[in-house]
């Protein structure tokens, strides 16, 4: 009995001892759960890229600002607006990786924070000396605020055309649209500088799954991304789903709000590129994620056998579907049929629980932000 | 016949006497990882973060008086180290034992939330030490006094301790009796993976046959090792895996001062050879006279203390024996309603993980989501969201606060959501009960939702 046990103590610890690498890893993507592999596919397939991405749609969005800038004419504007759109759809993308030099300059905050301050965005032309860096001034900059200062300042473009033709404050408006978008393309290319410098393989190096480790950090970046931008910004607060909002509909709370009729693919991309990012589908690749490693690690309800990866992946199409079927227009959605709303958001609160929940206990990652549902 | 055959059998145990050398060096190092223990506890910052910095405290069933006392909660941190200090030293040792094992358990009874096992363990230890005759042999108070210096004691007492430690083990190993752990290596199965990036052994923690070897083990050591530890011929062998074991746990699992005070408190089972070495050593570096460790004396109870002690002990351990299986006296699972949980060295057993969101409504209509990092820390927050009688306590925090704040009436209700053992996550708690009109008693919580599922075994 003892020299059994005692020598299956020693042949486990001299097991430990020689096994170190000599039993060659099968790479199928989906088998891995080679932390640093996920860590690598994520930087170098999906954050870096999907910023590049993000950086291309910007660097239009500044040139087609710089044309408007410094002709505002019905044709600059509308290209303005276009290209606006369009990175406003690529930064979809992105809105999520707040982990690392995204972390660092809280990018989202100064992105993508609304709905738009408008009393302090006229404030701030007014003055012509903002400090953007405070936490007051989130909502007069980044996208928001530009979709006010494009489509929301008059009803007609007419109208907006005049409003920066204005000879006496014709400029001063012009001065602060060239502010925000050069502010915007400064922490761009602060975040993606730093991911380029160290922050890239101090990311990869950091494999363990305790607090500060990547991979936890991420997780509850990704979480908390879902819970409080999409489930809550997107869907929860505008059709007044939140218990804080009442059951009272706030439709000017939609994201674009003022262009309108972009709301519902902005949600459609972020949605999407939030299961993309689970099932690490990145341009057509398919490669180490959050999916592959929750198989690998056998994450399965040990009652139904089922993968937890698969209930994740069922309840994302369950909401790919709901969101499928609502209106581009989400203030025109909830003004006609706001109970659609409500339902996206409860699916996504069971999305929120079972990623929150089952799978952080699944990785032994803790969830170091607490929820926080305020508005 | 058998009666009265096992009463004379008691009583010729109850003359038996050994030598106080065990129970003086245990007392030394209890005294000194105690010492040790608090310091890194007050080092890491925690005296703050656990029981200055909350604004609220989760107290004990029938123990509600027992709070933190604001910044003299230093204080009972300080006389907790000097009582250590001076039960390692045995001196004004009844008295210290006394204060240490006052202080101690009040700081565990400040808040549930912290509750872990090796404390309870530590607080009945500590308990035991009040009565036994630590001091006996190679104190302070036996210099003092050369009176009481006494080389040997009644063998119970330093049976008394091992004993604490066989219950410990052995029940721990028992605990283990169950489905998900020995059958589907659960929780070990998500555990081990998180530290696959352990140089060199990382690799094996993706294994599945690893999850259930150590399962396994861990079962069977926990069950056998106490045996092993008293059994002369297994003694040092096991005591190697003990040492092994810990500090491999201690590797895998951030479980703080736990395997020290179990690698020391195996020592207990060791020969008397091996403690009259260790203290022979240390009175050399002392340069203390050979006669001081050698009264040649007895250490002696009158009648009527040693049968005060021994009956007092014989009711301790049958309390000991019978309080784990209380949860048997509870419908539902275990591990789900945690009714009977605590106090039964049930060590790291489980992986629970929830999430809890408290609604609160007033007569008048209004209703609002409680915003929990209002109220709670993180860390009262994660244990709240697994645990019934936590969040019956927080509904009540709750239903005072927003009284005070003009809820006429409030009502409140938890929306929660857990997850056992990777099972997928549901509701813990019936989201229609108002909890602020529930009372917190030893009966069947009749709004803990079943669990849906059957976890076989002990």
């Amino acid at each position: 009995m003892k020299n059994n046990k005692v020598l299956i103590l020693f042949l486990l610890l001299a097991a430990m001892s020689s096994c170190v690498d000599s039993t060659e890893k099968i790479t199928q993507p989906d088998v891995s759960n080679d932390r640093k592999e996920m860590l690598t596919f994520w930087v170098e397939e999906l954050i870096l890229p999907s910023y590049a991405e993000f950086d291309k749609d910007l660097q239009a969005m500044v040139i087609s600002a710089e044309e408007f800038t410094t002709n505002p004419t019905e044709a600059s504007l509308s290209a303005f607006r276009t290209s606006w759109t369009e990175a406003y759809i690529s930064w979809q993308n992105v809105e999520m990786y707040e982990v690392g030099p995204a972390e660092k300059y809280t990018l989202r905050s100064f992105y993508n924070i609304y709905p738009a301050d408008v009393a302090g965005i006229q404030n701030n032309i007014n003055s012509g000396t903002a400090n953007l860096n405070l936490p007051s001034a989130y909502a007069q900059q980044g996208f928001p605020a530009l979709d006010f200062l494009l489509n929301g300042v008059a009803a007609q473009d007419e109208n907006i055309l005049a409003f920066y033709q204005d000879s006496e404050k014709g400029a001063q408006r012009l001065s602060y649209v060239n502010v925000l978008v050069s502010r915007m393309n400064t922490l761009l290319d602060q975040v993606i500088s730093d991911w380029k410098g160290t922050a890239k393989a101090d990311f990869i190096s950091r494999t363990g799954l305790d607090i500060g480790s990547s991979t936890a950090s991420l997780v509850n970046a990704y979480v908390l991304y879902y819970e409080r931008h999409v489930r809550s910004g997107k869907f929860g607060i505008p059709s007044g789903a939140t218990i804080a909002s009442a059951g009272t509909p706030n439709p000017d709370k939609v994201e674009a709000y003022y262009k309108k009729d972009i709301s519902g693919k902005l949600a459609k991309t972020a949605q999407l590129a939030f299961s993309n990012f689970f099932n690490g589908i990145a341009n057509g690749k398919q490669g180490p994620s959050l999916k592959s490693y929750l198989n690998s690690i056998d994450a399965k309800d040990p009652s139904t056998g089922k993968l937890l990866s698969e209930y994740i992946n069922e309840q994302f199409s369950i909401i790919e579907n709901l969101v499928e079927a609502l209106s581009d227009d989400y203030y025109y959605q909830i003004e006609t049929d706001n109970d659609a709303m409500v339902k996206v958001y409860q699916e996504m609160q069971k999305a929120v629980r079972i990623l929150k929940v089952d799978m952080t206990s699944a990785m032994s990652i803790t969830i170091t932000y607490t929820d926080n549902d305020g508005d | 016949m058998m009666v009265t055959d096992l009463k004379t059998s008691f009583s010729s145990y109850l003359n038996q006497t050994s030598s106080a050398a065990a129970l003086a060096v245990f007392r030394m190092m209890f005294g000194v990882l105690m010492m040790i223990s608090m310091l890194r506890f007050w080092y890491k910052g925690w005296i703050f973060q656990l029981y200055i910095e909350p604004k609220h405290h989760f107290t004990f069933y029938g123990f509600e008086w027992i709070k933190p006392l604001g910044p003299y909660t230093y204080l009972l941190f300080i006389v907790a180290i000097l009582s250590a200090l001076l039960i390692c030293i045995g001196l004004f040792y009844r008295g210290a034992s006394m204060l240490f094992f006052l202080s101690f358990t009040y700081i565990e009874l400040m808040d549930k939330t912290t509750y872990l096992n090796h404390y309870y363990f530590i607080s009945l230890l500590s308990f035991l030490l009040i009565f036994l005759p630590a001091n006996a042999y190679f104190s302070v108070d036996a210099w003092r006094k050369p009176s009481i210096n006494s080389d040997k004691i009644p063998s119970w007492c330093t049976d008394s301790i091992r004993l604490l430690v066989v219950i410990l083990y052995f029940y721990a190993g028992l605990a283990k009796l169950n489905s998900d752990w020995l059958f589907h290596a659960l929780p070990m199965k998500i555990w081990l993976p998180a530290k696959n990036d352990i140089p060199l052994i990382g690799g094996l923690f993706n294994e599945l046959w690893v999850a259930y070897l150590f399962s396994w083990i861990a079962c069977l050591y926990d069950l056998s090792i106490a045996f092993l530890l008293l059994y002369k011929p297994t003694r040092k062998l096991a005591f190697l895996s003990v040492v092994t074991f810990h500090l491999l746990t201690s590797l895998l699992f951030p479980i703080g001062m736990f395997p020290y005070i179990m690698i020391g408190t195996a020592m207990i089972f060791f020969s008397t050879g091996f403690h009259h070495a260790l203290i022979g050593k240390i009175a050399a570096i002392l340069t203390i006279s050979h006669s001081f460790l050698t009264p040649v004396r007895t250490y002696s109870f009158s009648k009527f203390q040693q049968n005060l002690a021994t009956g007092g002990l014989l009711i301790f351990f049958s309390f000991q024996l019978l309080l784990p299986f209380r949860y048997l006296l509870y419908p539902g699972e275990l591990f789900w309603t945690e009714e009977g949980y605590r106090f039964s060295w049930r060590v790291m057993l489980m992986e629970k993980m929830g999430a809890a969101s408290f609604i609160v409504k007033d007569e008048l209509g209004k209703t609002i989501e409680v915003d929990n990092k209002e109220f709670l820390t993180p860390q009262q927050e994660k244990m709240m969201a697994t645990q019934p009688d936590m969040m019956l306590q927080y509904a009540h925090i709750l239903k005072e606060h927003y009284e005070i704040a003009g809820f006429k009436n409030p009502e409140i209700y938890a929306d929660t959501y857990v997850s056992l053992n990777g099972r997928i996550g549901k509701a813990l708690i019936d989201p229609t009960v108002d909890l602020s009109k529930e009372k917190e008693s030893f009966r069947p919580k009749y709004w803990i939702l079943p669990f849906q599922d059957e976890i076989k075994g002990l």
